[in-house]
């Protein structure tokens, strides 16, 4: 017994020592940068998957959504829909060709992109005033949910798309503030979606859309919940404030949230979460201009991005195919789009 | 009539044994062996009356012996076979009283030279000790029936039981048999003493029986009492203690035994006796110090007060002992106040060797761990005296381990005499010291060896130790590993560096000096203060010309401020600062600091600022200063250095070829091939060394208001001879340093055998640097006289000081000035190069 241990020792020294060796790797820079949004960059989007050029759109506060082709490195076109007023959320559907954007004149559009169109295909009108992003949420190729802010600061409406009928209206009973974001998801183990909310009380809420009813409640931080972001396989979300924790959450089999405790950050606020498809890290724009890049499973903090010169607003895993393409962009106040490569090896 | 059989018996067998002793000496040897059986059949009791035997043994014996080893050169000896030469001549060694034979066998030893005859002796001799005749020796005495015993004799044997390892080697060189060895011989002699020891327990309980004799256990306790006072105590004592206790643990009558034995050791060995004891185990002493005067000053002063060698185990055993039993618990408290006395005694803190106030504060803690509640209410009266005496002075000490010493026994006894309300509480660096220290508090490693058998204490001991050790071995593993380590985790990915990952500031620090220096004085704003601060040294290093303009208003702003917004590393950010001023400006800066040393109103932290930024100063400044340009100039100078075209000069090929081969072959040996790395620069510090020193030197007796050097503010005096012996040390090859050297020389005379440890300390240091650093010439020229009185001086302090700094100190600085001395001696002539 003694001896294995001494032997298990001597495994795991020249190990330990290589980490260490490691450890002290200089951060690294991204790999190029997108110019010429001119704003800042408050949504970026990924696509992809597919035989076509990779993509990624952004949507800046003077209005405009960029469509940026990642093979030449520049703007395949310019989508100027919502009157000048800033884009705050854009999204693709499955099927390749509709982008839907959200801006803060209160509209939702849905564009058709095919075959080089850049046409209005249909909108929504929310009546919000506040800076919440949609969520969608896909139940079949032609069929969808949207979650959106509605007119009344703590009111959430969900409709299905394409056919814009209201599903359900959420309003939470007790005093929580205005809703700040969401995320619209389906676990395995209930027949119906469930949403995610956090409200500038610092309080987040699991509601049932079906019933219309909140699951379950706890209160994350003491500030406005400012982002969140939820792993549906793992059950596992975690959100951020404008303080300096990120609150790490759990679901559990009777659609409780618990807080796990999470992490604490060098500098306060935090603009959005994300979480890369495989689910080993999580990346967070932080109001400091850096992105901090965390390993999802434990939140181990693996590294501090240091690029933009203004704070960072939005922050996209690309959804590439081959797990060694993958990027990660960052999209920052001072109007540029910074894209990395991390931890693609494995 | 019956007195004349007597008589006639005693004549018989003188003459029979002359007869016999004449024939063994002739060289006629026909009738030897009858002569041997003779003599043989006198150690029988079958052949002669017990009169006869008592008269052969008593008077003869010995006799017969020497006569024996005088003939063992002899032919008849070597004559006889193997058989009868053990049969009858060295059964006669063998049967007889064993102390006279051992005592022939011992002299003969040493009588003869290495031979045959010899090796037998060897022989007979170990045949001896494994035969148990030991036991029997000491048996006899303690019956009383060793005939002869006169006190000389009984010395001489002692001497000889004592002592026969280290005689059988200085005869035997390596032939040496084990059995001879300390580490056999020892435990034999110990259990024969243990054997001695049962009969005479044998012999107590069988009063019935008709052998019933009187018991002396004088010799028993003599020759244990000679084995401790030479040092071999602790090897005779593990063999028996053990023994001892199990058996005094149940049976009165070897309590009494053993009790008796230690009561009737000899005075002057009892020290040994009850150290290599307590050593051992303590259980069996039973009430010996409450009895016997030298034993209690041994036990309750000696090994506490006098003496700090020992281990802490030691102490706890001393303690314990004392505390196990109701009559020696009142000792425990009169030690307890001795111990107390101790600890608060300033003087003691002052002039006693760290090492023992460390075993003073051990004691202390242990009698204090030990005492019972009631008893405690007794003494808290006196314990708080010596609390609050002994707090005051340890932390006067300006040594930090003895401060740290301090802290940590005041808060253990305020804890131990205040339940909850009143608790002293230090804040101290926890250390292996102070964690061994709070340790003691907890009585867990001691235990009553009353009350539990001896096995289970002494598989106690290293079980503890062990666990102890297994507990450090495997805690520091499991350290950097989470508590809920998988391998499905982050593991696979390394994190980057993320040290750059730091608090962002709003306000930008400042550009300009002035600016700086500005907001210094009169910001109210904390971020700007500190980011101001934080600018202070790069500005002023990368501005040398502003800041000569400023540098003493600077330093005096510096100098002047205050911690008001809890900036982190303040203390080093404004020494850093204050440092850059001093190496930038350095003639008006240091006038400024040295004069600012010796005036009004300044704190003692800000005196020794001053101190810190002079030498950090003087430091940077004798530091060669590396420049960019220097790697051009040296491969300019490379390419000078290329052997010129020789065109037509019929240089030999030879030649040519050999240079070839030279500059292709690589030497590893040579270092230093490729140009010299370190080139001259010039010395910054020399042309102003005087500057730093001499300012200094004035004034330090001339006591202020609020500064009196050589005073009560012995801390700041400690470390201006220590800045001084700095300044000195860095002026090496400078041609003030034989001026900065004498002066220093003086300087310190007058504080040598200051009363705080610092200061000698410092002092010492001082005289050091100055032996290093003066030219040896100037050392015997300057110095004269005083260079042996400070010789002197030096050897007394590293004799007697009672700090072991001090001492080691001095040591080396009687080393440097030999060596010093010496070379000037040799070579008078040629100055000094050497640093």
């Amino acid at each position: 017994m003694l001896k294995l241990s001494v032997a298990d020792d001597a495994n795991v020294q020249p190990l330990a020592s290589l980490n260490d060796h490691r450890m002290s790797h200089p951060p690294p820079s991204p790999i190029y940068t997108l110019r010429g949004a001119g704003g800042p960059l408050n949504s970026l989007h990924f696509r992809c998957y597919g035989e076509d050029a990779p993509l990624l759109f952004s949507g800046s506060g003077k209005g405009c959504i960029h469509i940026w082709n990642l093979n030449t490195r520049r703007t395949n076109k310019v989508i100027e829909g919502h009157s000048g007023s800033s884009i705050i959320w854009v999204c693709t559907k499955r099927s390749k060709d509709t982008l839907i954007s959200q801006g803060r004149d209160m509209q939702i559009c849905l564009w058709d992109l095919g075959e080089g169109r850049c046409d209005l295909l249909d909108s929504v009108w929310t009546g919000s005033v506040g800076f919440c992003q949609c969520s969608m949420l896909e139940t079949s190729p032609i069929s969808s949910l949207l979650a959106f802010a509605g007119q009344q600061t703590e009111e959430i409406k969900i409709i299905e798309l394409p056919s814009k009928i209201q599903i359900c209206t959420l309003m939470p009973v007790a005093k929580v503030g205005m809703v700040m974001c969401i995320n619209l998801f389906q676990p395995d183990s209930c027949p119906g979606p469930l949403l995610l909310a956090g409200y500038e009380e610092g309080s987040l809420l699991l509601w049932d859309v079906t019933q219309q009813s909140i699951l379950s409640q706890v209160k994350a931080h003491p500030d406005p919940v400012m982002c969140l972001t939820f792993d549906p396989t793992r059950l596992r979300g975690i959100s951020g404030s404008s303080e300096k924790n990120l609150s790490s959450w759990k679901l559990d089999e009777k659609n409780n949230l618990q807080l796990q405790g999470g992490v604490t950050l060098a500098n306060p606020g935090v603009s959005q979460l994300c979480i890369r498809e495989d689910g080993k890290l999580l990346a967070s724009a932080g109001w400091d201009s850096r992105v901090r890049v965390f390993g999802w499973k434990k939140l181990r903090p693996l590294a501090v991005l240091q690029y933009h010169t203004d704070m960072v607003l939005s922050v996209a895993f690309s959804d590439h195919q081959d797990p060694r393409q993958r990027l990660m962009a960052a999209g920052s106040k001072d109007q540029r789009i910074s894209l990395w490569s991390l931890y693609n090896e494995s | 009539l019956q007195r004349n059989t007597s008589v006639s018996d005693s004549d018989s067998v003188r003459l029979e044994v002359s007869a016999c002793l004449r024939c063994l000496s002739s060289s006629d040897s026909s009738r030897n062996i009858t002569v041997l059986q003779t003599l043989l059949s006198y150690l029988d009791e079958a052949s002669h009356g017990a009169a006869q035997r008592a008269q052969f043994s008593r008077s003869h014996y010995s006799r017969t012996l020497r006569v024996l080893i005088t003939t063992i050169e002899a032919d008849w000896v070597h004559r006889l076979t193997a058989r009868q030469r053990e049969e009858l001549w060295d059964a006669l060694f063998l049967r007889g009283p064993p102390e006279q034979a051992l005592l022939v066998l011992l002299e003969a030893i040493g009588e003869l030279s290495p031979s045959t005859s010899l090796d037998h002796v060897v022989t007979i001799t170990e045949k001896f000790l494994q035969d148990g005749r030991l036991t029997n020796l000491l048996w006899s005495y303690c019956v009383g029936s060793a005939q002869s015993d006169s006190p000389q004799l009984r010395e001489t044997l002692l001497g000889r039981l004592s002592a026969l390892p280290d005689i059988m080697a200085n005869k035997l060189h390596h032939n040496i048999s084990p059995l001879f060895l300390p580490q056999q011989y020892y435990p034999l002699l110990a259990s024969a003493m243990l054997t001695a020891l049962q009969r005479t327990c044998q012999a107590l309980r069988g009063q019935h029986q008709p052998d019933n004799i009187n018991c002396s256990l004088a010799f028993v306790s003599q020759t244990l009492g000679k084995l401790c006072l030479q040092g071999h105590g602790g090897l005779v004592l593990a063999a028996m203690a053990p023994r001892l206790s199990a058996c005094t643990r149940s049976d009165m009558v070897w309590q009494r035994v053993c009790w008796k034995l230690f009561e009737s050791i000899p005075q002057r060995s009892m020290e040994c006796v009850l150290t290599a004891l307590v050593l051992a185990v303590s259980g069996i002493v039973g009430n010996l110090v409450l009895r016997n005067k030298k034993a209690e000053f041994v036990i309750t002063h000696k090994l506490l007060l006098l003496q700090y060698k020992y281990e802490t185990g030691v102490l706890r055993t001393v303690l314990g002992y004392l505390a196990a039993d109701r009559d020696r618990r009142p000792l425990l408290i009169q030690v307890l106040r001795c111990i107390c006395q101790a600890w608060a005694n300033p003087s003691a803190v002052k002039h006693t060797p760290m090492e023992q106030q460390l075993y003073v504060s051990k004691a202390l803690l242990l009698s204090v761990s030990l005492l019972k509640d009631q008893e405690l209410q007794d003494l808290r009266s006196e314990l708080l005296q010596c609390l609050l005496g002994g707090m005051q002075s340890h932390l006067d000490s300006s040594v930090l381990r003895i401060r740290c010493v301090g802290m940590v026994v005041g808060e253990c006894l305020s804890s131990r005499m205040d339940n909850a309300d009143t608790k002293l509480k230090f804040e101290y660096e926890q250390d292996e010291e102070t964690r061994e220290l709070l340790s003691l508090m907890t009585p867990s490693g001691w235990c009553e060896p009353e009350s539990e058998s001896l096995q289970e204490t002494k598989e106690l001991a290293p079980n503890t130790c062990s666990v102890a050790s297994q507990r450090r071995q495997t805690t520091p593993p499991l350290a950097p590993t989470d508590p809920d380590s998988d391998l499905d985790s982050d593991d696979e990915l390394t994190p980057y560096d993320m040290t750059e990952d730091q608090e962002v500031s709003q306000t930008s620090p400042p550009r300009y000096l002035r600016d700086c220096l500005e907001s210094l004085m009169s910001s109210e704003d904390a971020m700007r203060v500190e980011l101001s601060l934080k600018a202070a040294d790069p500005l002023v290093r990368r501005n040398a010309f502003a800041a000569r303009e400023i540098s003493v208003q600077m330093s005096k702003v510096l100098l002047h401020m205050e911690d008001k917004y809890n900036i982190q590393g303040f203390l080093i950010l404004r020494h850093a600062a204050m440092v850059a001023l001093a190496v930038t400006d350095c003639i008006p800066v240091t006038q400024y600091l040295t004069t600012e040393f010796y005036s009004l109103n300044y704190s003692l932290r800000q005196r020794l600022d001053m101190l810190e930024v002079l030498v950090a100063a003087a430091q940077e400044l004798s530091l060669p200063t590396t420049d960019k340009k220097n790697s051009s100039i040296i491969s300019a100078l490379d390419v000078a250095e290329l052997p010129p075209f020789q065109g037509h000069d019929p240089v030999h090929w030879r030649q040519v070829v050999e240079k070839r081969i030279q500059s292709k072959t690589r030497r590893i040996s040579k270092g230093a091939s490729q140009p010299a790395t370190a080139k001259a620069t010039p010395n910054r510090y020399a042309p102003v060394a005087g500057y730093f020193f001499f300012p200094l030197l004035k004034n330090y007796d001339k006591p202020e208001v609020t500064f009196d050097l050589l005073g009560s503010d012995h801390l700041v005096l400690g470390r201006l001879i220590h800045s001084l012996g700095l300044f000195m040390h860095l002026a090496v090859n400078a041609p003030v340093a034989a001026q900065m050297g004498s002066a220093l020389l003086d300087f310190v005379w007058t504080v040598r055998y200051h009363t705080d440890q610092m200061v000698r300390r410092g002092v010492l240091f001082a005289v050091c640097s100055v032996f290093l650093s003066m030219p040896s010439q100037n050392l015997l020229l300057d110095l004269g006289d005083m260079l042996f009185e400070t010789r002197t001086w030096l050897t007394d302090v590293a004799e007697g000081d009672p700090d072991a700094d001090c001492r080691s100190l001095a040591v080396q600085s009687l080393v440097l000035l030999d060596k010093s001395l010496k070379k000037q001696l040799k070579d008078p002539q040629s100055p000094s190069l050497e640093s």
